[in-house]
Parts: C-alpha cells; structure tokens; sequence
C-alpha cells in the first residue's frame, strides 16, 4: 500500500437548479478544466480518470464515453462506477486504488449530475421496475390505496420509514430535524458551491414548509441540483512535488447489507435506521486508517443527508456521538461550525444534490477543511483528521473516507 | 446568460421484460386462500423470510422449508402520506406502517385503517385485516387495523 | 510485473435464454464457483459487480445482487462497464494490498429480456447521433468494417473467414450460447445482411449471461489452487467519442492498452511471446482489425494468417480458440468471460478447443462504439 493524497478539487462555477447555459459534457469540462486549473497540471499529467454519475436520472448510458474528449481523455483509461447515492465516493475510492495499486500516479475523479435535463423521481422509481412491473401485471394499484403507494413517494416516501424508525430509536423529535436543516441551510449561504442557501434559516421556518410524508417536511429534502466535482489524487512522491497543501487519504471502506424497504416480491430483513453498513463501514475505515476512537481522534464530519435527519443519525452511526446523542448535542450548539464536532460546514446534500457529485463533495469538502481552503466556511476548530459519509441504492449501502493532514505511517 | 436550445429524449421501460423470484410469493398466495401467511425459513439459521426468496442472505444457500407466519405483529415504523409521487397533495392522508409478524424476520408493508395518524406509533400491535371473501390473491390481506 | 493477482476460479454461463432472474442467475455463479473452490461467502473479503442500469431496465441495479452472490455486509462495488475492467478493479484492491478475496461478477439478461442494442442506443450523444437516428451499434461497425476492409484491402469474404473459424471454435465449446454444427462459410455468407457488408453470422447473438471470477492474492492462491492463473499485465486506453474524429480502419484504444499491458508484462514481440488471444470482436471484422491494432498479426496480412490456419486453435497465434463473442455476448460480462477463458486454456482444461502449448495468454474487452475503450490483460501460469 503506498501513501495517496487530494491534491486539488475542481467544481462547476455554481450549483443550482438549471444550468441552461451548458450542455451536460460542457458542464463536465468546466469542472475538469477547474481542478486543472486549481493544481495547475496540464491534461497529459493525468494517468487515469474514474467517472461517476447515475446514467439513468438524464438517459445518457455510459456518458464517460461522450465525455472523453472534454475530460481531455482520449488515449487515457477512464473507468466508471455505478453505486446509486454513493456514486461520487465509490469514484474517489476508485481513483483512489488506482494510485494505491501504482497503476497510475495522478488520477482524477469526475462526477456530475444535470437534475434539469432528466428524472430524478423516474430514476428512483426505475430501482423497483421488476417489482413495479410484476405488482402491475397482478394488478396491483400502486400508487393508490395499498400500501405499495408509499413507495410512490420517491426516495422521500421510502426515507420516511427510516426517519420515524429513527426518531422512535433515538427520542430526537421533528423539531431536531428542522433544526439540523435550518443550521445546514444557514452553512450553504457561506459556502459559494452551495444550491439552497438561507443566511436567515430557523427550525420554525423549516417547521412552516409542508409535510410530504410523515416524519419528512419539504424543508428536510434535498434540492435537486446541476453541477460537476473534480477530485485529483496523486501518489505521495508525485503530491510532494506538485501541491503545497496535501489532504492524505488515511482510510476507506463501504459495506453493504440487504435492500432495507421491505416490499411483496423479495422480503427484507433489515431495520432502514438500524444501519449497520454505516457501522461496519466505518469501523473498517478507521481501521485501516489507525484510528482508535472517532469520537477523539476525528475533528470533522461531512454527512450525505439527501434528507435532514441522517445527519444526526448518521453521525451516531459512524461512531462521531453515542445512540441518542445526536441531537442533544445539535441543542448544545455542537454541531455549528464553532462547535466542538462541527458537520456539514458546507451545507450538506440537503442543501445541494447533484447525485453523481454529492458522496465525492462529502469527502472534497473535508479535503478543503484539512487544507485550510474553505473560506468562508471554515470551521473554527483546527481540522487534523476528517471523516466523509455517503449512502446510496436502498438505504443499504455506505461508503467512509478519512483523510488527514499528514500522510500515514507505512 | 446565453441559453442552450433543448431536444428531448425518452427512456422506454416498456422494451424489458423481467423474470421474478416467483416461488415464494406463490406459495404465499397459495395459502392466503385460507388467511394464512406462509413464509420460508432457512434451515441454517433460522431467518425466517415472507415471502419467501431462494435463498438466505445471511447463510448464501438455497432455502425451501415452508414456516408459518402469525397475521398478528408490530409496527416497527410508519410513515402518513400526504402527497403522490409528483408532489401532489393526496385527498386524505395515508398511513403505511412497517410490519414485523409474529414468527418472521423479514418485514412487510402495507396501509393502515381504523386508525388516527397521531394515534400511530412505532410498537404499536396490529393485526391484518382480510378480505371478506379471499382469492388467494395479494388484495386478500386488505390492510392491517389496531390489535 | 510480479505475481502478485491470481485467477483461483471462475464460472460462465450464456444462452439465448438462460430463463431465470438476475437474483438466480449471480446467485448460481458466485455459489457454484465457491463450492468448486470448497469455501463460504466467509472467504470473501470484497465483491467487485459489473452490470448496466440501462440493460437491467433498473436503476442501482446491484443492489439486488449483492447479497445474491455473498455479499450481505461485505465491501462491494459496481463498474459500470465491460467486465474485464471490473477484474482490473478488482486486481488494484489487492495489488494495493487492501484485500486478499475478491469476487467479480459480471452479466446480463439482455438476450431473452431486453434489446442488446439499446445499450449503444442510449450510449449516443443525446443531442446529435440519437436525434439524427442514423447511428447505432450495427451501423456503426458497419462502417468500422468497410473502414477495416478498404484499408487492408481485403474482400468481404474475409468476414466469411473469420465467422467461420469462430463459429466452428463455439461449436465445440459447451459454454457457448450460439453453437451451430458444421458451420460453413457459405452457409454465414447465405444468412441476411443486417448493414452491408455485415450479415446475421458475422454478429453477436443477443445473449442471456454473466461470469463469477475469484481473484486471490499470492498468499490465498497457494491455499486455493494447484492451477493459478497469473495477472502479468494490464493497460487500458480511450479513444474519442465522435467516429468522425477517429481512424475507424484501425483501433487506438486496443493499440494502446495492449502496449501498456505489454509494457507491465515485459513483453517485447507479443505475436511470438503469447500462445493465444482471447478477442472482444463483436462483429467478425472486429477480431483481425483489433488482432493488428495489438500486434498479433501484420498489418494488411490479416487475410493470408486467416486462410493459412494460423489463427485456429493448433495455429501459430491461436485466437479466440474459445469462439468468441460470436458465440455469446452476455454485455458487461464478455470481456470477463474472455479472461476466464484464457484462463481455462492456461489451466489446460480447454477440451477440444486446447491449445498445444499455452503458458501466456491476452485477453481482451472493450467498450462504447466500435471499442471507443478497450482493456487488456495478460495472464501466465
């Protein structure tokens, strides 16, 4: 195994709602020409590009392919990843073992999402096709009155399972999850990659939108967003001589359990808040990364919360508080960019989500927070070692990153 | 800003066609006739599955042991709908529970009647409701209602 | 590079309809394939799939896989594209150090429940070739083959030629999902033009399939195998999207991820170090032209190689002694199952299709359009 570090990021100008301005491989090469720009490498310095995005929300199969020339890729390897929510992250990890491995010595993640030119709901939806397909063939209504309807609700209908499950399990209230998102929405403003910024967010204002699907207000929902991340990853000799701030890649893992909403073709045996991807995951993460307690040791966490309660419940899950503590230190102030275990300084997937970048965004924006670069949201604490979260397919699956500002011990 | 000019495009599901699991699910139909859940259990370790798949995620063998399953369990959560898949407001709201049965592992979805939405809580027991004449047919078991 | 990567087992299956689920079908892959090596899901420490959203008509489509092939609670992954680029991935993991076990596989029920080409059909840029409805996968190797022949200045038989030595290979090999007996080449040359010059045998079978690999560390080899197939190189390249913009008589991408992989390998004159090449060629053109790009046969003497038999299994550069993708082409499984089976010829359990002497193999798989990608590995006892 050999040392890898992040040594530059690249993002879109902006993430927002429509970018009508550019085509999806134009946005693509803004972000690319962006991280270029950032470590000032030129296209021939990149050996390998790991590609990342859910080809089925636009309908473009295999993008990578449209995208070669406009990534700068033609005679290189480009390898793509497909993991549903947590595409962004499998692509870092992807692009991460290329270097590990020494097949390649800089490698660069591109991901995106262009939400206004497809599906989202349709694409979400397209996870259950057979069971749909087979529950319509027996005739079976399934956006009406059986209970199959509450799949209809999207990812926001099956999420709602997991947010009362986890309010039950945890005894934090609705109030805690208008909170978080207040709080997250208020981070976005500082942060000029952010979607949905509100400088002025408050629980009673998050309190005030409607309620989509019991325990789940639109308040608590992620926009959907278009926008492009880079992620450039070099091995430890080429990161010497090429970037003066490095953030070093200490560990990574994912995990994977059964598909958690339970529907009528394939029963399902696990709890969608009980969440042990997100505990193994991370507990083979802080593993390899030679971390005893994260809880000590980890000073910064971005959380992927699509929707706002994962933030708290994830932060149990990876192991950053105790079950049910969450959200008493949300109420303690903790979890503010001033506090003791600040999350999300940037304003989380709940405050922007272009699905194919979101997981990576998890773990640039620790990146960023490691090197001292987030601007203007910085957090006050100084950030030594940082954890980044995604989740992604039906609620079963997490990925952990955990970098830090020097590079392991071989 | 200088706009893009737009063409569409449309993805047509219609083109597959899949093969499902069937096994499992027919033999719960089968039994539904006579308002009976029946399920399968791995005979490895005990999981027991409703429907039934092929085989056990935890043990990776195949299964085949029929176990019945109680029309009687916990809510083990919920959510109220109150809009459809596009947003728009539903003309009441929905409630759809979670269900562990008594003597299976796997959970079950389905709609909750008889029932206030903020009487609805996670433990909460309940029972199904079938149907006044059954089919063996999926619609046989209509919804769950209080215990 | 050294032995670091070895292949301890494998299972294929295609058909035209295997009629069964994409659950059963990994189910039976990954199980089976434990059973031969006598271990559990336990052994495995990290599952690497390789399918398309598009082609499972389903979004997120490894999530119903993974547990299916012993992945409940495991590391897991999914690349997106020809399998042999999922095995590459999965060989970095244990390069790199990180796992031992790793379980790759790859498939798709595209031949009994989907349209084959509607894969390429939505790989199109959206705005141009898909709106103009001109360009599809047939259409487009249509052209690559024209390209292909007018350059080497060969006749159309040539397609007659190498369909028949593949489909005569695919016969004799039970894996194979379109096997025909007595195959001749007047009987390919009498089957319907799909886009001239390319007829009905000259292309891939829609097919129902996938394949299971495990790839070990040095260490776990030794516990799990008498016969390990080594990994001794890999390289993998891209060429541009548009087919304007490219040399459609030759393949950039095969020439360069076959020099890469030569490169890792130490192989300096690949056509006389290597036993046998296992081709991704989806249309019959497609084996010599990617068989010149790598250096397996002279450029402009593909014709006489063919006709002199050194291509055929007990030829000089045996290639796809397997029969190749004309004999089955499950998407995102083909380029695995051309490891696998340059692996069964290296284990020598290749039956009737068994090269004399096979101590070095290539393998070969490609995406996109007219393999806009391709990747390559060799491999050795």
């Amino acid at each position: 195994m050999r040392n890898v570090g992040i040594i530059g990021i690249g993002y879109t100008p902006v993430f927002v709602s429509k970018r009508k301005d550019v085509s999806i491989v134009e946005m693509i090469s803004e972000a690319v020409d962006a991280g270029l720009k950032n470590t000032g490498l030129a296209p021939e310095d990149i050996d390998a590009y790991v590609f990342g995005n859910m080809a089925t929300f636009e309908g473009v199969n295999m993008p990578h392919l449209w995208a070669t020339e406009h990534m700068h890729a033609r005679g290189k390897p480009i390898m793509r990843f497909a993991t549903g929510g947590t595409i962004g992250m499998a692509a870092f990890h992807g692009a991460y073992y290329h270097v590990a491995s020494g097949m390649a010595d800089i490698a660069m993640a591109v991901t995106y999402e262009k939400h206004s030119e497809g599906d989202a709901q349709v694409g979400l939806m397209g996870i259950i096709t057979p069971e749909l397909m087979a529950m319509l063939s027996a005739g079976i209504d399934v956006t009406g009155q059986s209970g199959m309807g509450a799949i209809g609700g999207g990812s926001a209908g099956g999420i709602s399972f997991q947010a009362s499950s986890y309010l039950h399990r945890s005894g934090a209230g609705i109030e805690h999850i208008d909170a978080i998102a207040a709080m997250e929405r208020r981070n976005a403003a500082k942060n000029p990659y952010a979607h949905l910024k509100d400088p002025e967010a408050t629980a009673e204002k998050i309190a005030q939108t409607p309620m989509v699907s019991w325990p789940i207000r639109f308040g608590h929902i992620c926009p959907t967003t278009d926008g492009a991340t880079v992620c450039i990853l070099a091995s430890e000799e080429k990161a010497a001589k090429i970037a003066d701030k490095v953030a070093w890649v200490l560990g990574v893992a994912n995990c994977a359990s059964d598909a958690t909403t339970a529907n009528l073709i394939d029963s399902q045996i696990t709890d969608p808040a009980e969440q042990l991807p997100a505990i193994m995951a991370s507990k083979k993460a802080c593993e390899r990364a030679g971390i005893e307690d994260p809880k000590k040791e980890i000073d910064y966490v971005e959380i992927y919360n699509g929707f706002a309660h994962q933030t708290l419940m994830y932060l149990e899950k990876v192991g950053m508080c105790e079950v049910g503590e969450a959200h008493k230190l949300l109420e303690a102030g903790e979890l503010e960019m001033n506090g003791r275990c600040p999350v999300n300084a940037s304003g989380g997937v709940v405050s922007t989500n272009s699905i194919g970048t979101s997981a990576l965004n998890r773990v640039t924006e620790c990146a960023l927070q490691i090197m001292g670069q987030a601007g203007e949201h910085q957090v006050e604490k100084e950030v030594h070692k940082a954890m980044a979260h995604g989740w992604g397919g039906l609620m079963q699956y997490c990925t952990i990153t955990i970098l830090g500002d020097k590079p392991k011990k071989l | 800003m200088e706009e893009t000019k737009v063409v569409t495009g449309a993805w047509e599901l219609s083109t597959f066609k899949f093969n499902i699991e069937g096994r499992g699910l027919q033999l719960m139909l089968k039994h539904m006739k006579d308002r009976k859940l029946m399920g399968i259990k791995c005979h490895q370790c005990g999981t027991v599955y409703l429907p039934g798949p092929f085989y056990c995620r935890k043990c990776h063998i195949r299964i085949d042991e029929p176990a019945e399953v109680s029309d009687h369990g916990q809510v083990m959560t919920f959510t109220i709908g109150y809009a459809d898949v596009r947003g728009n407001p539903l003309d009441e709201p929905r409630i759809a529970p979670i269900v562990k049965l008594d003597g299976c592992d796997s959970w079950i979805m389905g709609v909750m009647q008889g029932c206030a939405p903020e009487d609805v809580h996670v433990g909460m027991r309940v029972k199904v409701h079938w149907a006044e004449e059954t089919t063996g047919s999926l619609q046989d078991m209509q919804y769950f209602v209080p215990e | 590079m050294e032995k670091k990567v070895a292949i301890a087992g494998f299972r294929i299956a295609a058909a035209p309809d295997l009629e069964t689920t994409r659950e059963r079908l990994v189910f039976d892959l990954s199980k089976g394939l434990l059973d031969d090596l006598g271990i559990t899901r336990d052994a495995v420490d990290n599952f690497v799939f390789c399918s398309n959203d598009f082609m499972d008509g389903r979004t997120i489509s490894h999530v119903f896989i993974g547990p299916a092939a012993g992945g409940y609670m495991k590391d897991q992954t999914k690349v997106e594209m020809d399998g042999l680029n999922a095995m590459i991935y999965a060989s970095m993991g244990i390069i790199s150090g990180q796992y031992d076990v790793t379980m790759v596989v790859a498939l798709s029920l595209t031949g009994s429940q989907a349209s084959p080409y509607l894969y390429t059909d939505y790989s199109l840029d959206p705005t141009y070739d898909r709106q103009l409805k001109l360009l599809n996968e047939l259409s487009a190797a249509a052209l690559e083959a024209r390209s292909y022949l007018t350059a080497g200045g060969y006749p159309e038989e040539l397609l007659d030629v190498v369909a028949a030595q593949d489909l005569k290979n695919a016969a004799a090999n039970p894996g194979q999902a379109r096997r025909i007996d007595g195959v001749s080449r007047e009987r390919i040359k009498g089957s319907p033009y799909y886009y001239e010059p390319l007829r009905e045998l000259h292309c891939y079978p829609p097919t129902d399939g996938g394949c299971a690999m495990l790839l070990v560390s040095e260490k776990k080899a030794k516990e799990l195998t008498d016969k390990p197939v080594w990994l001794l190189g890999m390289g993998r390249s891209t060429d541009i999207y548009y087919l304007g913009d490219r040399d459609l008589s030759t393949s950039l991408s095969a020439a360069q991820a076959a020099e890469r992989a030569y490169a890792m390998a130490g192989i300096k004159d690949p056509a006389s170090e290597l036993d046998l090449a296992e081709i991704m060629s989806l249309f019959a053109h497609q084996e010599p032209l990617l068989a010149e790009a790598m250096g397996l046969l002279e450029k402009g003497k593909a014709a006489a190689a063919y006709e002199a038999g050194d291509t055929a299994v007990e030829g000089r550069m045996p290639i796809n002694p397997s029969g190749g993708p004309l004999g089955a082409h499950p998407i995102c499984a083909t380029g695995l199952i051309r490891a696998a089976e340059a692996a069964r010829q290296l284990r020598g359990e290749a039956g009737e299709n068994q090269v004399k002497k096979a101590g070095v193999a290539l393998a070969h798989g490609q995406d996109g359009v007219c393999a806009q990608q391709s990747a390559v590995v060799i491999l050795g006892t």
